[in-house]
Order: structure tokens, then C-alpha cells, then sequence
């Protein structure tokens, strides 16, 4: 009977019988199995005798017949990794500079790379605990002018309460306004400042800010109650608990009950604040927050679960067409929790935001891994030839290669975990001064998902670092190993292995000069935006808010300040100068305006008189407000930048109209920064209403700061009872618009001390080696009379040669990005030729001093030492 | 008679095939004889199985044949009865035959006698 080899055993069963069977039975069973397939064939057709094969192959399924393979694999390989455990200690032991190095360069590496992921993991977990955070919108407004795109989170008053009774896709709807300042608080005598939220009555209800008592969805009903938080009432009260049911007073004028205890807002909510109000008391307070015309408030939204979030924005796109005349704005929704992230409006467009430097810093911890592995990997590649002998021996008794593999792998991750210990060691030590820089209150947080993602990252790194020495060990022929002796030097590199190594050499002074340039730049940026003149004076000035009884007798408050010792003069305005944004009006009307054209709110600036000379803002012509000329309510001065953008050519004298009301213009003052310098300077007016304003300035004398705080404590607390002096200084506040640069300034410079540190100390292990490894070279050398300096200079060059390719490379690089950089800033540094210079000459001189320590040592030995041996 | 030289039924009749093949005894065409002989239905892995606990217990040898076309280029296992096998077959049947022998004559008489009633 010939088979017929068109009729095949069934393939997946015939595999599964070769692998499970063992090899003295394979034949018999597998020869009688097809012969009996064969004759089936023919007799009950294919189907059938595949069945049946099938069967028989299952039936065969016996102990006696499977392979016995795991017992003994697994005691083989329990002494192996024994072995391999004890030569990798052997040779951490015998090279222990080699070891030293790799520990010290991947410890500092993974901490740096913990402590961003601490950070990275920090901002992005901002805002997203609230259990509605997937249906939880922020309504934006949108319009388009001359100026360009516009958008803003402050909306109209009544557009929340409103938007909930016409579209059933919401749930919840809450109008919010933070008013951070000019809160006092009291009970009895005790008195203190907080920050206030007034927000709807839905609001504990879309947010979850838990509350320890009172109910969620009534404690903001009631116009005559307050929620506080468990911190301010501990602080108000000696027992917190007791809080409810109690009055406290606000600004000394208004009382309230406390219906509910909140617990602290968390650290990653971007809403902070120790007290809430129901929204209806900001109203009654604030009148133009019934009107659709002012932007006053942000507004909330909780979507229903049905609802489609692109179908809700097309609904209410146009909606505030039907409020407002003639508006073109459009309103549109979007997650409230990426209002962190990318929430920048500074620009009125939306501009990213602090998502890019969580971008950027997870990039500089992915580099420093990467230069950490490259040094381990350069390390371990170049130090192979002491292993030669190892590798050779272990090879030609029949160790398979890829258990070679893996010893090398093993070493690495080993290595790796040493340094995880070391860098949570570390991470451990520099955890405070990190929070210091970053603002942030990071802890090692003993968690299995932290755990386990930093085990990942070790790992990780340990068989990326180990990836290319294990490959490239094991690869080495036994033959060409052995017969060479496995020396020093007679072994040559191919030309492929100097190149990887040399190129990664490259990377790293890449990286480390890229890094350099950027501290300089933010550095520089940082240093001009502090010194800037900004057109005003900021220094020595501190201010505090207008309240209680001196808010009354404005100026006899004024007055008598100024009569203060240590105090130079006292004046109050809407709010402090700095910043923007905040109250905002169009000019409706002045001669020569063109018809049909959008123009950009104006900032006001409400002010009592002798503001602006207390500023010291220069004056470009006219006047500034005076007592001389009596009532100065209709008077208007405005800054150069909107007398430029109105186009007028003799402002003095002429009329302006804001809400009917004429205003008659009396000066102009030179632009100043009063908003931060990402943006440019915007129009601007002065008018002099002492009743809006809020905030009181005093000028000190410069150097009796201590002495005039003192004065000024006294007196408020004796005239204004029952609100704290809370003050500040202006230049204080400026530099708080610029904390994101301070802190990428001193984190960079970390990072760049970080990676130059370990790039330095790969360069250091690799010019010992090849000092090493040209020993005798050199020694002949000297015998035929090179001087020591010669020698430094043939060992230096090659290096010298890396560090010059890598500037190269840099240079172009780190001119985009920080030209990238600083397009950010309207008012910026020029970038100069010698910030590059200044990087490729620290990286050279830190290059040499790593490189040159070991080639003085080379070249100052007696050539007798090594050559006696010959 | 110990405990490791007892033959069970199966294992008697698969030494006896293997016997009977003399020369061409393997695994496949071991479960052919006894099928046609038997006209029992025997699986092939039960079969290699008691062939090799017969190998184990010393009563069969076996050495590796050529391998062939047919059997898609595997060799086949060929097994001889040894002598210890050819031992434990004589005293199962010896001792078969004396409890034959054992057996009165009435018992098989009784059977033709009870026809009757």
C-alpha cells in the first residue's frame, strides 16, 4: 500500500505530537500513527482519519510518553543563575571603578527620572478627583476683532442659571466667582482673612468637595448661609464640629450661619478657596452681574450622561446672540479638568499651557534615562575585552548564546536595581528642596501602581542599558578569543562597535550642551524681565485692601497715612496694577472713531488722586488728576498704546463716551507693563473715582521698610478694628506672574547639572579605559622621547574630536528652541552668539578635566612599569 | 509466582501477537493481528503502552527498524519475546492448564444435565 502523499496527517496535531512526545518514542508512535492514518484514508475518507488521528495523538497523552523537560531545566537553571550571580559580583568587586560609575550615573538618573514622574503624575491627576470629572464642562466665550481671536472663562452673571432652564442636557449649573482678597471673616473679637468662592446652589453637587456636614444640594439655598472649611473652622472655632448653626460676620457688615464644613481643598484642585458664598450674595452685592453685557462670572456645567457634547455646543453657540445686542461671541463648552493643563488664556487664545512643561520635563527624563544607559552601555562594551576570557572559555564548553544573553541582562537589571534603591534613597533626601522649587507637595507615596511603574522603569532601563553589551558580548567567537590570548589590546574593535560607541558619546554631549544653552537663555530672560524698567516704580510700595471703616473715609484715611512716619505717600486704586484682564470697558464713542470696527476692551484703572505720581508713571503730555481744578469725575487719562489705537493726533481736550457718560481727556501717561511681559502693552485709562477703588497703596521709604510696617500695623488695627493688616509688596506680586520661569529656570539648571554630571562621568570611565588600554603604546612612546605633554594632547584629541561634533550638532538645535522659547514673551532678550560659546566652552572645559585627569596619569608613568613584563 | 512476573489478560495476548509476527512484530501491526484475531477493538496507544510495561518488565526486547515510505519516513520499533517472556508465557499457561485440570468433570456435565428441566 503506497501512501498517497496528497492525504496528510492533520499538521497542528502532527506538531503537537513532536513536541510533546519524547524523542526515543517519537518515531515508533509517529510512523505507526501515519501508517494507520494512511490506510484510514482509504477506507472512511479524509475527514474521518484526520478525526481519528487527532484521537490517537490525544490517547498517546501519557506520562510515560511526555517529554520530561521542566524538572530538569529548572535545576540547571537555579545553579546557573547561581553562578551568574556570583561572577557578576566577582567582577563588580574587581572593577569596582567600572561598577561605581554605572551605579552612580543610573542612581542619580532614575532619581531624576522619579522625581519628574512624581511631578508629571501630580498635574496630570489636577482636577480630575471629582467623581463627575467626565461631564463636568467650563463655558468659554469666543469673539473675533480686529485684534484677533479672543477667548475667555468669564461669562455673564445670569448665563448659568439661565442655560439650566432652557436646555435639559444639564444636570447641574453653578455661576462661580473667586474673590481671593478683601475677605474678612469674624467671630466675636477674632477676625481673619480668607478666600472666598461665591458660587449657585448646585455647587457641592457638580464639584466634589466632600462635605463633612450639611447637604450637598441645600447648604448654598439659603442667602443667609456659609460653607466653610474644616481649616477655618478649626481656626474660628475651638471645637469645629460646633460650626454649625453658628453666625459669623462678613466685612464686619453682613452675617451669615453656617450650614456646612468642607473638608480642605485638596492640593490638586486648581480651585482653592477656605470659604463659599451663595452666588446670590455676589449678586446683591454686585450689580452688573445681572446684566448680560458684563463679563463677571465663570459658569459650570454637569452634562447628562446622554447627552452628546458636540450636539450641546452646536445648541448654544449662538445663544448669547439672544441676550445681547449686536454680539458676535459664541459660547461653547469644554472638560473642566483641561483647563488646567491647556487652559492658557493670558493671550486671550487658548496657548497650551502648563501641558507643555509637563511635556518638556518628561522629555529631559526620558534624555537623562537615555544618557544613563548610554553610559552604561559605552562602559560595559569597552571593558569586554577583560571578559574575553570568560565569554571564550564558557562558549567552547557549549553555553548557548542566549544564556549568555541573559547573564548579561541580569547583570544589567541588577545594576539597576542597586540604583533604584539608591535613587529612592536619594529621591528620598531631595524630595523637600524639590517641593520647594516646584511649589508642589510631593511625597513617595507607597503605592502598588507607583511600585510597580518604578519597578517598570527600572527594569526597563536595566535591559535597554543591557541590550547592546549582551548582545555584543555573546557574539564574539570562541576561536578568535582564545587563540588571541584574550589580551588587552590584541583583541580589535570592529570598526562598527567605535562607531556606536563614539555616536553615543555624541548623543549625550548633545543632550548636556542643548541643556546648557537652555539655563542661560531662561536664566537671561529671567534677569531681564526682573530688571526691566517697566514705566513705574515698584519697589518700596506695598498695598492692602480698602475696607471697613476706612473704605468710608477714604480720604481722611489717606491723609492721615501720609502723615505716618517712614511714609513717603498713600493712594488707593481699583486693583493693584499689576496683572490684567480683570475690568475691562469699550470706549463707545470719540471724534474721528471709525464706523463698523471692533475695537479691544480698554483696562480701567479707577484711582484716587496722587496715584500715578505714587507710581511714578511718567506723564507724555497734560496732566494728572489735581485738586486744583474741583470735581475731576468727568476727566479721563489714558496710557500712549490706546490713544494709539484710537488713532487721535491731539487727544488733549477731546471727548470720550463710555456708557453715556462724557469724559474729557486731560493726559497721557508713557506705556507701562502692567500686565506680565508675555504680552503686549494693552490701552489702557485712568479715572479718577476714589469710591471704585479697592486697594490702598503706600510708598515707604526706601530702607525703613521694617520701621514703616510697624507704624502702619499700629495705626490700622487702631483704626480700623476688626480687620487684620494683611499687606503686601508690589514687587513681590510682579514676580509672582513669573513663578512657571523661575521654576523652569532653577529645574533646568538642575537638570543640566544632572545630565553634564553624568555624560562627565561616562567620559571619565571611557579615557580611563583607553589610557588603560594604551599603555604600553605609550610607554614606548616616552621611550623614544614624547614629552607628557604630547601625550595628553594624542589622548585628549579623540575626545576632544567627540565634543567638537557634538556643539555642532547642539548649537542649531538649542538656537530653535530657545528662539521657540522666547517667542513666548512680547518683550525678550536678543539671543547672543556667546550664550552657544559660553555652553560649548563649559562643556569642553568639563570635558577635559574628566578626560584629563586620567591622560596626566598615563602619561606621567614610568615606561619601565609596564613594558618589564615584555 | 511474584507479583512481577504476573501476566495480566492484555498483556498476555499482546505478548502471544507479538509471537505470532515473529519477525515483523511493531506497534501497528500488533493491533491488527489481535483485532482480527480477537475481533476485539483495541486503540493503538494502549497497545504501545503495554508493549513498553512488557519491555520494562523484561519480556520483551526490541530493537529499531528500517524506516519506510509508508510510514512517512519513521522507523519502526520491532519487538522479540525473550526468554524470561517466553517463561512467564509457559507458567501462565501451565498454570491455566493445572486449574483446568482442577476443575471436576461434574461442573461441566452439570450444564448438559440442567438442559433438561
Amino acid at each position: 500500500m503506497n501512501p498517497n502523499p496528497n492525504y496528510l496527517p492533520p499538521r497542528l496535531a502532527a506538531r503537537f505530537l513532536r513536541w510533546y512526545c519524547r524523542s526515543e518514542l517519537l518515531d515508533e508512535v509517529a510512523g505507526d500513527l501515519y501508517e494507520l492514518f494512511q490506510r484510514r484514508v482509504e477506507v472512511k475518507g479524509l475527514r474521518r482519519a484526520q478525526l481519528l488521528y487527532w484521537f490517537n495523538v490525544l490517547m498517546f497523552l501519557h506520562p510515560d510518553y511526555i517529554r520530561k523537560r521542566n524538572q530538569q531545566y529548572f535545576r540547571n537553571s537555579i545553579a546557573m543563575f547561581k553562578q551568574n550571580l556570583l561572577l557578576t559580583i566577582r567582577s563588580f568587586q574587581r572593577y569596582r571603578s567600572t561598577f561605581l560609575i554605572n551605579l552612580l550615573g543610573l542612581s542619580t538618573g532614575l532619581a531624576c527620572a522619579i522625581l519628574i514622574f512624581l511631578w508629571v503624575s501630580d498635574e496630570l491627576s489636577v482636577d480630575k478627583f471629582h467623581i463627575n470629572n467626565d461631564r463636568l464642562y467650563q463655558l468659554l466665550e469666543e469673539n473675533q476683532n480686529t485684534e484677533g481671536r479672543w477667548i475667555g472663562p468669564f461669562t455673564a452673571g445670569l448665563l448659568a442659571e439661565t442655560l439650566k432652564e432652557e436646555f435639559p442636557e444639564i444636570d447641574y449649573s453653578v455661576p462661580a466667582r473667586l474673590v481671593p482678597e478683601g475677605n474678612t471673616l469674624s467671630l466675636g473679637d477674632k477676625s481673619l482673612k480668607a478666600e472666598a468662592l461665591f458660587a449657585g446652589p448646585d455647587f457641592f453637587q457638580a464639584f466634589s468637595f466632600g462635605l463633612t456636614s450639611g447637604d450637598p444640594s441645600q447648604v448654598l439655598t439659603d442667602k443667609k448661609n456659609i460653607v466653610i472649611s474644616e481649616a477655618l473652622a478649626k481656626s474660628l472655632f475651638t471645637n469645629p464640629a460646633q460650626a454649625v448653626g453658628k453666625t459669623v460676620a462678613y466685612n464686619q457688615n453682613q452675617e451669615f450661619q453656617v450650614a456646612g464644613v468642607f473638608e480642605d481643598t485638596p492640593a490638586n484642585s486648581s480651585l482653592q478657596f477656605d470659604f463659599v458664598l451663595p452666588f446670590a450674595v455676589y449678586q446683591e452685592m454686585n450689580a452688573n452681574t445681572l446684566d448680560w453685557n458684563f463679563n463677571t462670572t465663570q459658569a459650570f456645567v454637569v452634562l447628562r450622561e446622554d447627552a452628546s457634547l458636540a450636539a450641546f455646543n452646536q445648541k448654544i453657540s449662538g445663544f448669547l446672540q439672544t441676550r445681547r445686542e449686536e454680539s458676535n461671541t459664541i459660547l461653547w463648552v469644554r472638560p473642566f479638568s483641561d483647563a488646567y493643563l491647556y487652559g492658557n488664556y493670558e493671550e486671550g487664545e487658548l496657548s497650551g499651557g502648563r501641558i507643555a512643561y509637563v511635556r518638556l520635563f518628561s522629555i529631559i527624563a526620558v534624555f537623562i534615562l537615555i544618557i544613563a544607559c548610554i553610559n552604561f552601555t559605552n562602559l560595559t562594551t569597552a571593558r569586554a575585552t577583560r571578559r574575553l576570557k570568560e565569554i571564550g572559555i564558557k562558549k567552547a564548553i557549549g553555553v548557548r548564546r542566549s544564556s549568555l544573553v541573559f547573564q548579561y541582562l541580569g547583570e544589567s537589571v541588577l545594576v539597576a536595581i542597586i540604583s533604584l534603591l539608591v535613587a529612592v534613597l536619594l529621591v528620598g533626601l531631595f524630595l523637600p528642596q524639590f517641593n520647594s522649587i516646584t511649589g508642589k507637595e510631593l511625597s513617595m507615596m507607597v503605592e502598588i501602581p507607583m511600585m510597580l511603574t518604578l519597578l517598570g522603569i527600572t527594569i526597563g532601563t536595566g535591559l535597554v542599558a543591557g541590550a547592546y553589551p549582551a548582545i555584543y558580548l555573546s557574539g564574539f567567537s570562541p576561536l578568535k578569543i582564545l587563540k588571541g590570548g584574550g589580551s588587552l589590546g590584541k583583541f580589535s574593535m570592529p570598526l562598527s562597535d567605535l562607531l556606536a560607541r563614539k555616536g553615543l558619546v555624541v548623543f549625550q554631549f548633545v543632550v548636556s550642551v542643548i541643556l546648557i544653552v537652555a539655563v542661560l537663555v531662561v536664566y537671561q530672560q529671567i534677569a531681564y524681565v526682573q530688571n526691566k524698567n517697566l514705566g513705574y516704580t515698584k519697589e518700596n510700595v506695598l498695598y492692602f485692601d480698602l475696607e471697613g471703616k476706612a473704605a468710608e473715609n477714604l480720604e481722611t484715611f489717606l491723609n492721615e497715612i501720609e502723615q505716618l512716619p517712614y511714609v513717603d505717600n498713600a493712594s488707593s486704586i481699583g486693583q493693584t496694577i499689576v496683572g490684567s484682564g480683570l475690568n475691562t470697558f469699550g470706549i463707545d464713542q470719540w471724534e474721528g472713531k471709525p464706523e463698523g470696527v471692533e475695537f479691544p476692551p480698554f483696562e480701567m484703572r479707577p484711582v484716587a488722586l496722587g496715584m500715578i505720581e505714587l507710581l511714578n508713571i511718567r506723564m507724555l503730555e497734560g496732566r494728572t488728576f489735581s485738586p486744583d481744578y474741583g470735581s475731576e469725575e468727568d476727566k479721563i487719562i489714558f496710557n500712549q498704546a490706546a490713544i494709539a489705537i484710537m488713532g487721535l493726533d491731539d487727544p488733549l481736550g477731546q471727548k470720550v463716551f463710555i456708557r453715556g457718560t462724557a469724559l474729557e481727556i486731560i493726559g497721557v501717561t508713557e506705556d507701562f507693563h502692567f500686565a506680565s511681559l508675555h504680552e503686549e502693552i494693552n490701552p489702557l485709562f485712568f479715572v479718577l473715582r476714589p469710591t471704585w477703588t479697592h486697594k490702598v497703596m503706600v510708598k515707604v521709604k526706601a530702607g525703613q521698610e521694617q520701621s514703616a510696617i510697624d507704624e502702619l500695623t499700629k495705626f490700622y488695627q487702631a483704626y480700623n478694628p476688626g480687620f487684620p493688616f494683611d499687606f503686601r509688596f508690589l514687587d513681590e506680586e510682579y514676580q509672582a506672574m513669573y513663578v512657571a520661569e523661575q521654576r523652569v529656570s532653577t529645574l533646568s539648571a538642575y537638570f543640566a547639572g544632572i545630565a553634564i554630571l553624568i555624560s562627565c562621568l561616562g567620559l571619565f570611565g571611557l579615557s580611563a579605559f583607553t589610557a588603560e588600554r594604551r599603555l604600553k603604546e605609550i610607554s614606548i612612546r616616552k621611550i623614544m622621547g614624547a614629552s607628557s605633554a604630547g601625550i595628553v594632547a594624542l589622548l585628549s584629541t579623540e575626545f576632544t574630536h567627540l565634543v567638537l561634533i557634538s556643539v555642532g550638532i547642539a548649537v542649531p538645535i538649542s538656537f530653535l528652541m530657545a528662539r521657540n522659547w522666547l517667542d513666548n514673551f512680547a518683550y525678550s532678550i536678543e539671543l547672543k552668539w556667546w550664550y552657544f560659546a559660553l555652553a560649548a566652552a563649559v562643556t569642553f572645559i568639563i570635558a577635559w578635566l574628566s578626560v584629563g585627569l586620567q591622560t596626566i596619569k598615563a602619561a606621567l608613568i614610568n615606561p619601565v612599569e609596564s613594558l618589564k613584563n615584555e | 509466582m511474584n507479583q512481577r512476573n504476573h501476566l495480566g489478560e492484555f498483556e498476555e495476548i499482546v505478548l502471544l501477537t507479538v509471537g505470532i509476527l515473529y519477525d515483523d512484530a511493531y506497534g501497528l501491526a500488533i493491533t491488527d493481528e489481535i483485532e482480527q484475531r480477537t475481533g476485539r477493538s483495541v486503540t493503538i496507544s494502549s497497545v504501545h503502552k503495554t508493549l513498553m510495561r512488557l519491555e520494562q518488565k523484561g519480556f520483551l526486547h526490541s530493537h529499531m527498524g528500517g524506516a519506510s515510505e509508508e510510514r512517512g519516513g519513521r522507523k519502526k520499533r520491532l519487538f522479540t519475546i525473550t526468554n524470561s517472556g517466553k517463561e512467564v508465557l509457559r507458567e501462565a499457561r501451565q498454570m491455566r492448564n493445572a486449574l483446568w485440570q482442577a476443575v471436576p468433570r461434574v461442573v461441566w456435565g452439570s450444564g448438559f444435565g440442567s438442559l433438561n428441566d
